[in-house]
């Protein structure tokens, strides 16, 4: 250490300085320290959920979602075959047509798609709105129809299985999967059996042969799932009747590209993972926006910080600076020295900071909190990804350094002269 | 003009625009020769201390020319200037501007540290020799603010010359000394003339710092008013 110091007179000198105003440097380190914290916890907090929440989302829903999007509402034809701007026409209750919601040839479709290298697995599926009776208590549901093995390749159904068996599904002609809340709010238990209510009037016996449990309580309440066969016969319609078709992609991130391609390709509509949730990407975006905001104020006033006591040292050190420039110390030397202060305080804060955004990640990460709301969980889910905490290291360096510069530039400029001529 | 001169000064004129125009320094063409030693005197405000730091290229801001050792300090940029006061000037000033925080020998090798061209013993030697012939070596290892007042002026004249200057300037450099620390200094300045021909330029209001200079020029509302010699140096090869 001496040795070292010994042939750096400007680190010496800047060390120097440091010391010599401990606690406002400590003040300094510990605002650089908290904003680098509150970066590592939020950004490990926010972007652990929403990673989290994706995944079940690629998990859940498709990459791919072919479906025929049947629009209610017309155009009149009136105000197609007349002139609008002289005229006011009123055409009161115009009736939707009545269009088929089936994917014409949707089997044709999928062996199609299945031949595409860039897929992984497709379902065919046929969903429809019923009423799910046990006994006295009903709840309605959305009846998810699906070949279940295919279902299970896009899905993962299995895993997310709490109870029962997803091959019953198969060898019972009749067999059901209900959500986990779903299940719970009937009161139905595995090999209950329950009624079955389409909006077309059709009832059928079903046995619940598992129950599912997603995390994603939305779904977990409302989704059961259907053999494709038993879909058809609630709704009247023929073995080929099939609503969607759901895609798995090997590569999740081309699926907007193999979306647009599908969609002109078959003529019906095709949305990614992205757009089917682009309400929550919203929100994402939205919170993003907010976390940053905060972390870049925290790092602006510890900035200030490092800015505030920099200033107090130079004009307190005003001659030591006029006696280095007078011994030929150059504007560049004395500039270096307030630097190395200014980075000295931001790396040590950042350091710091680092540590304690990890601990204090870790140890929420143990908290349990059962919580059920938008996902359910039962820890928080952090991301430690290292990228953040280069991030939030070098933002520290940056802020550090551009709140240090000015008082070294301002440091460097003074005259030697005027300073030793005032004492 | 010879090579005896260390410093010429020519028409060096410097006017202050705040709060008057005033020109504090009027005109001054001024020869210092190697080994002299010369003191500037006159009333306050007559443009002394400022005619030093014109000289001492620590004021750059003037009209005319100076040239050091054959050197226009006119014709070098910021960063050169300071390298050559690092190599060619020492300065001892009223107070002694050491750091407060660092050791006496840590102070005194300032100087050659921004020079560089030496080891780091090298250095502490030079500075320690520097040290004892200034009578301080004993206080080396302390703190420079831990030193009585004579002690630390002796310690600025040792960082002063840490560098083997050409020219050392002064601004009062006994103005806050007690008597026996003003004649210890000036026994000091004395043998840095006498034995080791050092040239040196000093600012004072000191009578007895200015019976010992070779040269007293005195300065009045900025301009030399009256030169006073008292011997010619001998021209001499510094050992």
């Amino acid at each position: 250490m001496k040795q070292f110091f010994a042939q750096r007179p400007l680190l010496r000198i800047a060390w120097v300085h440091l010391f010599s105003k401990k606690r406002q440097t400590i003040v300094a380190m510990l605002g650089v320290m908290f904003g680098v914290t509150v970066f590592i916890f939020q950004a490990g907090l926010l972007t652990g959920l929403q990673t989290y929440f994706i995944e079940k989302t690629v998990n859940t829903t498709a990459h791919l979602h072919i479906f025929n999007d049947v629009r209610t509402s017309r155009p009149q034809v009136l105000d197609l075959n007349s002139d609008t701007s002289s005229t006011w026409n009123v055409v009161r209750n115009q009736k939707p047509r009545d269009e088929e919601r089936r994917l014409r040839n949707g089997y044709q479709i999928l062996r199609d798609i299945e031949r595409d290298p860039r897929v992984e697995g497709v379902a065919p599926y046929l969903g429809l709105q019923g009423i799910l009776r046990y006994g006295m208590s009903q709840q309605a549901a959305t009846l998810a129809g699906v070949e279940i093995l295919r279902e299970d390749q896009l899905f993962h159904i299995k895993d997310n299985l709490v109870s029962g068996q997803l091959q019953r599904m198969e060898t019972l002609p009749n067999g059901i999967i209900l959500g986990f809340g779903l299940a719970d709010k009937l009161g139905v238990r595995l090999d209950d059996n329950i009624t079955v209510i389409s909006s077309k009037g059709v009832a059928l016996e079903m046995k619940v042969v598992g129950i599912s449990k997603t995390g994603i309580t939305l779904q977990d309440n409302t989704r059961a799932y259907v053999s494709i066969r038993n879909a058809q016969r609630l709704l009247q319609q023929s073995a080929a009747y099939i609503t969607d078709i759901n895609v798995r992609l090997r590569d999740v991130d081309i699926a907007q590209s193999v979306a647009t391609e599908y969609s002109s390709l078959y003529r019906y509509k095709a949305e990614d993972w992205k757009a089917a949730n682009a309400n929550i990407f919203g929100i994402f975006r939205i919170q993003n926006l907010t976390v940053s905001f905060v972390i870049i104020s925290i790092l602006v006033v510890s900035g200030f910080g490092i800015f505030n006591i920099l200033m107090t040292i130079i004009y307190e050190k005003m001659p030591d600076i006029a006696i280095l420039k007078a011994m030929g110390y150059r504007d560049g030397d004395i500039r270096v020295i307030f630097l190395i202060e200014s980075i000295a305080i931001g790396s040590t804060g950042g350091l710091l900071g680092l540590l304690l955004g990890f601990i204090a990640s870790k140890i929420v990460g143990m908290i349990p909190l059962n919580i059920q709301g938008f996902v359910s969980v039962q820890y928080l889910i952090i991301n430690f990804n290292p990228l953040f905490y280069l991030a939030a290291f070098c933002f520290a360096l940056t802020a550090t350094t551009v709140a240090g510069y000015f008082p070294a530039r301002k440091a460097a400029r003074f005259d030697p002269v005027e300073i030793i001529r005032s004492r | 003009m010879s090579t005896k001169s260390i410093i010429q000064a020519s028409h060096v004129t410097k006017t202050f625009t705040e709060p008057v125009e005033f020109k504090v320094l009027n005109d001054i063409s001024l020869d210092v020769e190697r080994g002299e030693f010369v003191v500037l005197v006159g009333p306050s405000g007559s443009g002394k201390t400022t005619l030093m730091y014109t000289l001492s290229t620590l004021d750059t801001v003037y009209d005319g020319s100076i040239t050091i050792d054959g050197v226009d300090i006119k014709s070098l940029t910021k960063n050169a200037l300071a390298d050559f006061r690092n190599s060619m000037i020492g300065f001892v000033f009223q107070f002694h501007y050491l750091l407060p925080d660092f050791t006496v020998l840590q102070n005194v090798m300032l100087p050659a540290q921004r020079k560089g061209g030496l080891t780091q013993d090298e250095m502490e030697d030079r500075a320690m020799k520097t040290l004892a012939l200034l009578g301080v070596a004993d206080q080396a290892m302390k703190r420079s603010s831990k030193l009585s007042g004579g002690q630390q002026q002796r310690v600025a004249i040792a960082r002063a010359l840490i560098n083997d200057p050409k020219i050392i300037f002064g601004d009062e450099p006994t103005g806050n000394l007690d008597t026996k620390n003003t004649s210890m200094v000036l026994d000091i300045l004395n043998d840095l003339k006498t034995e080791y021909h050092q040239t040196i330029l000093m600012v004072t209001h000191d009578v007895e710092f200015a019976k010992r200079a070779d040269r007293v020029i005195s300065i009045r509302d900025g301009r030399i008013v009256d030169t006073e010699e008292h011997y010619s140096p001998i021209p001499a090869v510094r050992p």
